[in-house]
């Protein structure tokens, strides 16, 4: 603070200013020491002023301390006030806070509560979601298993079916479906098996169809299946379901009777048999003819054993083919010796053919109003090399069996149209040599050609020669037969019906065929003129045969009594024991020269 | 036909009227709800495949029985059925819907269980059933 009053005094020219160059105190005078005194009572006084101001200033401070220390307390009271405010703030505060945190605790809360369930039903969704996946995926593994199983099942069955297929096939003919061989066998094993423990009989039956072999050679085999599988379905029809009928192969067929009473049972059984194949069987537009030759053997006579059973009844079948076919026969013990014989005969005409040991006879037909031979029958003779001179009888059936007939009939075919040709060449009156044509024969394809070129070969003008044929042949298939007997007749070959009336009961042929000659049949000819009906059926024959412009030839003449009734009857020629038998080709050569001798031809 | 001990055979022949006009139109409101039941569980492949296997079988003693394939729409797949049924008897038709019914439950019941296809047809014919029962039990 700035001194301003009390005394004037000035600092300007103040020589006790304490500096460094002022006298020292013991040395200054009176005045100076009363001017120092008065100073020194100024200073004092100025101090005194200066503590007079300090302690103003001080009051003044303290009492600008007290109003800063009210102005504090004041401060101090306003600031409880306002802490209470501010506490009462606070509290309000608080109560929002809490208000707010409460609601907000309620409104997280509820969010958490929504967030929850809004959890729980996006998992339940989501675990819809995969139960759907998991279903769907369910049913389609669920949809290939029962489709696999079900493949599975149809495919074992599959294999079941083949399976009993094959076991059907290895015991069943695939033509007719009938039990093979095999199946037989074993049902015969075992009906003799329980034959004998009862002590009871059983049948079999063997049966082989006549001339099949003409109708499969000459129709196709085609037609040869159909045929078999027709005869298979009626042999069928005519058994009971415990017998047993099955196809031996070819055209042989096997019955079994398991149980029988009485051979009589059999025997009706055979008949049905063959009565249900004697109607025509319509195949292919034809109306086929075949009938079948039964052999029948017993157990336990004939045959102890499935083997010797067949056999037995093989032979019976055999015998019944040689006393005419379409007929049945029980197995007799002689039988074997028959059989065994059979099987000779079949051995020795292959080596017959082979060593050329058949020869030719020749029986004359004549003309039976001028007497004077016209004809030749050539009959084939087996010249045995132990047994002699062997009749056609006895081995031209089993050459028909065996299929020997055909190389059989070529050679005869051949020898006749060169001895006519070589009588010819001798200068004997001419004639026409006829030779017997076998359905067999007359099926093969090169029939007409092998014909030719025999005719060819032996120089022997066609219309010397004449072929005869049984309606049975003539029978087989009417168009191609009919082709091939224009053929014939066009080269001028004559054709002649042999056995006339004693075959096929249809008579349309003789106007649809080019036939030029009947013969008729020796066993009408041979009760004539006694048995009225065969009078009157010869009669018949000669009047129709006339009638179609063909020449009628009676067959077996015999007797001068059935020579004049044939003459009466205006037959053209005869033929038989009568005029001449069948006899070498010199003698007939001789007889040629002599013609028939006139006490013969007088009646 | 063949009488059978087994309860699913039994419960087939007791929903088959003995003889009614509307032959066809009941055997294919059983099919329905059998189908939706065994599509439930096999898919309609299983199903299919099952019901053309049982047509099948019960052609060897039915043969008119409906042998075209079944069309594409679910909705149609009994349509052949209902037409063969309506071409025979109603005696006819019921019976052979009997046995078809028994032929497809033999297979299914070969496949998964007697037990479980037996729930299949209380699931698919509960109502029948049920009223079978109460029909016996009123008759006893």
């Amino acid at each position: 603070m700035k001194k301003t009053g009390n005394g004037g005094a000035s600092d300007a020219h103040d020589p006790l200013q304490p500096d460094g160059s002022g006298p020292h105190k013991d040395s200054l005078p009176a005045e100076l020491e009363n001017a120092i005194a008065y100073k020194e009572n100024a200073v004092i006084d100025a101090e005194t002023a200066i503590l007079s101001r300090e302690k103003l200033t001080t009051a003044r401070e303290e009492a600008v301390h007290l109003r800063e220390n009210a102005s504090t307390l004041r401060e101090y009271s306003v600031y409880p006030r306002e802490k209470a405010v501010q506490a009462r703030e606070d509290i309000a505060h608080l109560r929002e806070t809490a208000v707010q945190v409460a609601r907000e605790v309620d409104a997280h809360g509820r969010e958490v509560a929504a967030t929850s369930r809004g959890r729980e039903i996006h998992a339940a969704e989501r675990l819809q979601a995969v139960s759907d996946d998991h279903l769907s995926m369910l049913q389609e593994a669920n949809a290939h298993l029962v489709i696999a199983t079900i493949e599975a099942q149809k495919m074992a069955e599959q294999v079941q079916v083949a399976k009993e297929h094959l076991a059907h096939l290895a015991h069943h003919d695939i033509l007719t479906a009938l039990p093979n061989r095999l199946l037989l066998q074993d049902r015969l094993g075992q009906a003799i098996e329980l034959a004998r423990r009862h002590g009871r009989q059983l049948s079999v039956m063997f049966m082989d169809l006549d001339r099949f072999k003409y109708i499969n050679d000459s129709l196709g085999h085609a037609m040869g299946d159909q045929l078999l599988q027709s005869v298979a379905r009626r042999l069928r029809d005519c058994v009971r379901r415990s017998d047993t009928i099955s196809r031996q192969g070819g055209d042989e067929f096997m019955l079994l009777l398991p149980t029988i009473k009485h051979a009589e049972d059999v025997a009706l059984c055979a008949q049905k048999m063959l009565a249900a194949l004697a109607l025509p069987h319509r195949i292919g537009g034809h109306d086929l003819h075949i009938s079948v030759s039964i052999g029948i053997s017993i157990y336990p006579r004939d045959g102890q054993d499935g083997e010797t059973l067949i056999k037995s009844a093989d032979t019976a079948m055999y015998y019944a083919k040689e006393n005419g076919r379409n007929t049945y026969k029980f197995f007799e013990p002689a039988m074997n010796a028959r059989a065994i014989q059979r099987h000779s005969i079949e051995d020795g005409l292959r080596r017959a053919l082979e060593r050329q040991d058949f020869v030719l006879h020749y029986q004359p037909k004549i003309n039976l109003h001028s007497g004077v031979i016209v004809g030749a029958e050539a009959l084939i003779r087996w010249q045995h090399p132990k047994r002699g001179l062997v009749q056609p009888g006895q081995f031209v059936p089993i050459a028909e069996d065996s299929g020997l007939i055909l190389p059989m009939g070529r050679w005869m075919l051949r020898e006749a149209c060169l001895q006519a040709r070589a009588w010819l060449q001798a200068g004997l009156p001419p004639i026409s040599v006829a030779v017997n044509i076998s359905a067999l024969e007359f099926g093969a394809r090169d029939f007409l050609k092998n014909i030719r070129a025999t005719l060819e070969d032996t120089g022997l003008e066609p219309h010397c020669l004449e072929l005869e044929l049984t309606e049975s042949v003539l029978m087989q298939d009417a168009e191609p037969t009919n082709t091939l007997l224009k053929a014939l007749s066009e080269l001028g070959i004559k054709l002649a019906i042999d056995d006339f009336g004693t075959g096929y009961s249809s008579l349309s042929y003789l106007r649809q065929f080019p036939i030029h000659t009947l013969k008729i049949d020796q066993s009408f000819v041979s009760r004539i003129p006694g048995n009225t009906d065969d009078a009157t059926l010869v009669s018949a024959m000669i009047h129709m045969g006339k009638c179609l412009k063909l020449r009628v030839v009676a067959k077996g003449v015999e007797t001068p009594e059935q020579y004049a009734f044939l003459l009466a009857q205006q037959c053209d020629e005869g033929q038989g024991y009568y005029f001449g038998r069948p006899m070498v080709a010199e003698a007939f050569a001789v007889l040629l020269q002599t013609g028939i001798l006139p006490t013969i031809l007088r009646i | 036909m063949e009488t059978s001990n087994l309860v699913r055979h039994t419960i087939i022949q007791s929903l088959i009227p003995q003889s009614t006009e509307k032959a066809a139109g009941v055997a294919i409101d059983l099919w329905e709800r059998l189908a939706a039941q065994i599509n439930s569980i096999v898919g309609e492949g299983g199903f299919n495949s099952l019901y053309a296997r049982s047509l099948f079988l019960a052609q060897s003693t039915f043969p008119w029985l409906a042998a075209g394939p079944s069309p594409p729409q679910t909705d149609q797949r009994f349509t052949e059925l209902k037409m063969s049924f309506e071409g025979q008897t109603p005696a006819l038709a019921l019976e052979a819907n009997c046995l078809l019914l028994i032929t497809f439950t033999d297979i299914l019941a070969s496949l998964i269980g007697e037990s479980l296809t037996t729930r299949i047809l209380h699931s698919a014919w509960g109502d029948e059933i049920s009223n079978m029962a109460g029909m016996e039990l009123k008759n006893e």
